[in-house]
C-alpha cells in the first residue's frame, strides 16, 4: 500500500492525477435517479473494446487471401491454441455489439435524452450503428466461406438498383464486376483500417458531446433538488451539472462492472453453448463461386431490411422506404420536438414506438421464416 | 432569439440534408441478402422434358428426388448431349448417347462408377447380364436412383428373383456396420456444421464406406462377414477420433461454465458493493 501511495503520489506531483481523479471520477456528479440502462454506453465501450484486441489476435494468422483465407480461418479454429476461443469471440461479440446498441438507442429513445440540446449525441450515435453494421457487414466476408460469399454477392448486388449510379456503384463495391479476390481485398482493407479508425473517431466525439452536454436525467424516479425540469432554452451554451447528486466512482462505476459482468455472462453463454445460433453449416464450407446455395440469409439484424426488400414490388421502393425510415431515426430529435420526455405522459409517442419495434421485430421473424 | 434561428437555419438545413443523404448511402450499402440467392440455371434437357407429359415428362420428376440430382449431377453427365443448346441436346455428334440397351447398362453407368462395375461384373449377378439376371437399374432404379444403402437389399426387391434367405444373411452381416458408417457420418457432419476441420475424418470415411460398398455386390456370406469385421476395425479407428473431439468441447463447456458462474459472482459482487455507496 504504501508502494502504491508512493507511486500515486509521484504520478500526482507530475501530471495531477488527483485533480483529474476528483474532476473526472469522484467530482462527476450524475442524477441521483440514474438507472442502470445509463450503463450500457460503458458496455458497448468494453465490447468495442475486446473486438479491437480479438481482431488484432486474428489479423496475426489470418490471410486476406482468396486462396487462403478460408484455410487460415480453418487453421484458427482448428489447430491454434485457443484460437476458436479468440474467433468466436470476434463473430460472437459483433453480434453482441449490434444487439447492445440497439438497446442503448432503445433506452435513449424512450428517456428522451436525445432531445434538445443532445441532438448531436443522438446523430453521432446513429452513424455508430450504420458504422457497426458496415464493419459486421465488411467481416462477414473474410471468412470467404459459401455463407460469405454468397451473402456478399447478394448484399452488393442490391446496390444496383439505385438508377443510374446503381450498376457503377456494385462494380466500386466488389471491385471487379462479380464478387472475387479484389472484393476481399477490399472489404478486409475497410474492415480493419477504414471502418475501425472512424468508430474510433465518432466515439470520441460521442463522449466528447456527453462531457460537454452533461448526462441527461432520466424522466423516472425522484429527481434532483436542483433539476427544474425546464427545457433547454438555446440562448447560449450551458453544461447540465447535477449538484447534489451521485459521484460517477464510485458510485456508478461499480453500476457500469455490474453490467459489465452481466454482459459477460450472456457473452460467454453464447461463446460456449450456443455459437451455432449464428452459423449456418454454409458458413464451414468454403466458398464455390459455380454452387449457388439454395437459401441464403443475412444476419439477424439484416431480417426485416431482407423482408421488406421481399414486400415491395421494386427494388428501388424496397431502399426508398428504407431509406426513409433510417433517416426518420436519424432525424428523431430534430422531428420530436416536445418538451416533454416522459413516454408515459406522450400517448402517441409511445404508441409508435412500440409500433415501430413491433413492426421491426415481426419483419425480423417473418424474414427468419420466409 | 428570432435572430438566432434564423440565423442558424440555413446551417441546420444543410447539416440535415447531409446526413439524410450520409444515411441513405450508408444503409444502402449494407444490405445484405435481398433474397434467396438466384438457382443455376437448368439444362435445356429439364427446361423441355419436365414441360412434357407422361413418358417424356417423367424422369425429370423422378430426377429430382435423385441422389443424383442431390450431387448436381444433370441428364447431360448420363446421357451426352449439349446441355446449353435445345438444337444440339441429343445430337449425337455432341455425344448424345440416349438410353442404353440393357446389355449395355452396367458399362454406361461404370463410367463413374468403375469400381462398382468391376465388383457386379465379378458378382453372380453379374454374370447373369443379358440372361435375365439383375443389372443396375433393377436395384437402384434409372432416374429416380437412390444412395446406396443395406435398405436395398430388401425381400420384395430380391424376392422378384429368388428367395431372400442368402441375402437376408448378407444384410445381417452388414446391418451392425452400416449403422456405424451412418453414425459417425452424421457425428462427422454435425461437427463440420460447428466449424471443425473434419476434412481428414470425411476423407477417411469415405475411403472406408467405399470400400463397404464393394461388398454390395459380392454374394458371398462368409467373404462379407471377414471383410464386414475388417471394415469395423477401420470404423473403430474413425470412432476413437471423433471421441476425441468430444470430450475436448464438452471440457470447453465446463470451462465456459466456470466463466460464466465467475461472471455472474462478479455481477453479484459489484451490485453489492454498489448498494453499500447507496
Amino acid at each position: 500500500m504504501g508502494l502504491f501511495k508512493r507511486l500515486y503520489d509521484w504520478i500526482d506531483l507530475r501530471i495531477g492525477a488527483r485533480e483529474i481523479v476528483k474532476k473526472e471520477l469522484t467530482g462527476y456528479l450524475l442524477p441521483r435517479n440514474i438507472n442502470e440502462w445509463y450503463s450500457l454506453g460503458s458496455v458497448l465501450l468494453v465490447i468495442f473494446a475486446l473486438q479491437v484486441a480479438t481482431g488484432m489476435l486474428l489479423m496475426v494468422y489470418y490471410v486476406p487471401d482468396a486462396d487462403k483465407a478460408f484455410k487460415s480461418v480453418t487453421f484458427i479454429m482448428n489447430e491454434l491454441p485457443y484460437g476458436w476461443l479468440i474467433r468466436l469471440c470476434h463473430a460472437v461479440g459483433s453480434n453482441m455489439m449490434v444487439a447492445v446498441l440497439l438497446l442503448h438507442m432503445l433506452s435513449t429513445m424512450m428517456m428522451k435524452s436525445y432531445k434538445s440540446p443532445r441532438e448531436l449525441n443522438w446523430v453521432t450515435g446513429f452513424i455508430l450503428l450504420t458504422l457497426v453494421q458496415g464493419i459486421s457487414l465488411t467481416g462477414y466476408l473474410l471468412p470467404w466461406s459459401q455463407l460469405s460469399f454468397w451473402a456478399t454477392t447478394v448484399a452488393t448486388n442490391s446496390a444496383a438498383a439505385i438508377p443510374v449510379a446503381g450498376p457503377y456503384l456494385v462494380e466500386f463495391l466488389r471491385g471487379s464486376k462479380l464478387v472475387g479476390p479484389p472484393t476481399l481485398g477490399r472489404f478486409f482493407a475497410m474492415h480493419v483500417g477504414v471502418i475501425p479508425v472512424i468508430i474510433a473517431g465518432t466515439i470520441a466525439a460521442h463522449l466528447f458531446l456527453l462531457k460537454r452536454t452533461g448526462i441527461s436525467t432520466p424522466p423516472f424516479g425522484a429527481k434532483d433538488a436542483a433539476e427544474t425540469g425546464a427545457p433547454w432554452q438555446p440562448e447560449s451554451y450551458h453544461y447540465q451539472g447535477h449538484p447534489g447528486g451521485i459521484p460517477f466512482f464510485p458510485n456508478y462505476a461499480l453500476q457500469d462492472l455490474t453490467s459489465i459482468s452481466v454482459y459477460f455472462a450472456v457473452f460467454l453463454a453464447v461463446v460456449f453453448y450456443a455459437p451455432n445460433l449464428l452459423f449456418t453449416p454454409d458458413a464451414f464450407v468454403p466458398a464455390n463461386p459455380f454452387q449457388t446455395p439454395a437459401h441464403i440469409k443475412p444476419e439477424w439484424y439484416f431480417l426485416a431490411n431482407y423482408q421488406t426488400l421481399k414486400i415491395f414490388p421494386s427494388e428501388l421502393l424496397g431502399l426508398s422506404v428504407q431509406a426513409a425510415a433510417m433517416t426518420f431515426l436519424a432525424l428523431l430529435p430534430f422531428i420530436d420536438r416536445s418538451p416533454e420526455r416522459n413516454p408515459l405522459k406522450r400517448p402517441l409517442f409511445l404508441v409508435c414506438a412500440i409500433g415501430g419495434i413491433l413492426l421491426w421485430l415481426g419483419l425480423t421473424i417473418w424474414g427468419h421464416f420466409s | 432569439m428570432t435572430d438566432h434561428r434564423q440565423t442558424r437555419r440555413p446551417y441546420l438545413r444543410g447539416a440535415l440534408a447531409a446526413l439524410l443523404l450520409a444515411s441513405c448511402a450508408l444503409f444502402a450499402a449494407p444490405q445484405p441478402a435481398r433474397a434467396a440467392a438466384p438457382e443455376q440455371p437448368e439444362t435445356v434437357c429439364i427446361q423441355c422434358h419436365g414441360t412434357l407429359p407422361d413418358r417424356l415428362g417423367a424422369p425429370v420428376k423422378l430426377w429430382r428426388t435423385s441422389i443424383h440430382s442431390e450431387n448436381g449431377i444433370s441428364c447431360n453427365a448420363c446421357h451426352g448431349g449439349d446441355p446449353k443448346d435445345a438444337a444440339d441436346a441429343m445430337n449425337r455428334a455432341r455425344g448424345f448417347l440416349g438410353a442404353p440397351k440393357e446389355t449395355d447398362i452396367p458399362a454406361f453407368c461404370g463410367r463413374c462408377h468403375p469400381g462398382v462395375m468391376k465388383d457386379y461384373l465379378a458378382s453372380a449377378h453379374g454374370k447373369k447380364l443379358g440372361m435375365g439376371g439383375p443389372h443396375c437399374v433393377t436395384c437402384h432404379g434409372n432416374h429416380q436412383v437412390v444412395k446406396a444403402s443395406l435398405d436395398l437389399i430388401n425381400e420384395k426387391s430380391c424376392t422378384r428373383c429368388h428367395s431372400f434367405e442368402r441375402a437376408r444373411a448378407i444384410r445381417d452381416a452388414m446391418q451392425q456396420t452400416e449403422g456405424y458408417i451412418v453414425g459417425i457420418d452424421r457425428r462427422i457432419k454435425g461437427f463440420q456444421a460447428e466449424g471443425v476441420d473434419t476434412d481428414r475424418l470425411g476423407k477417411g470415411l469415405f475411403a472406408v464406406r467405399n470400400r463397404f460398398h464393394t461388398l454390395f455386390h459380392d454374394v458371398d456370406v462368409a467373404r462379407v462377414k471377414a471383410e464386414s469385421a475388417q471394415i469395423n476395425v477401420e470404423l473403430g479407428k474413425l470412432d476413437r477420433d471423433l471421441i476425441v473431439i468430444e470430450q475436448a468441447r464438452v471440457k470447453r463447456k465446463q470451462a465456459g461454465g466456470f466463466a460464466i458462474a465467475g461472471a455472474l459472482l462478479l455481477a453479484v459482487l459489484f451490485h453489492l458493493m454498489k448498494k453499500t455507496f447507496d
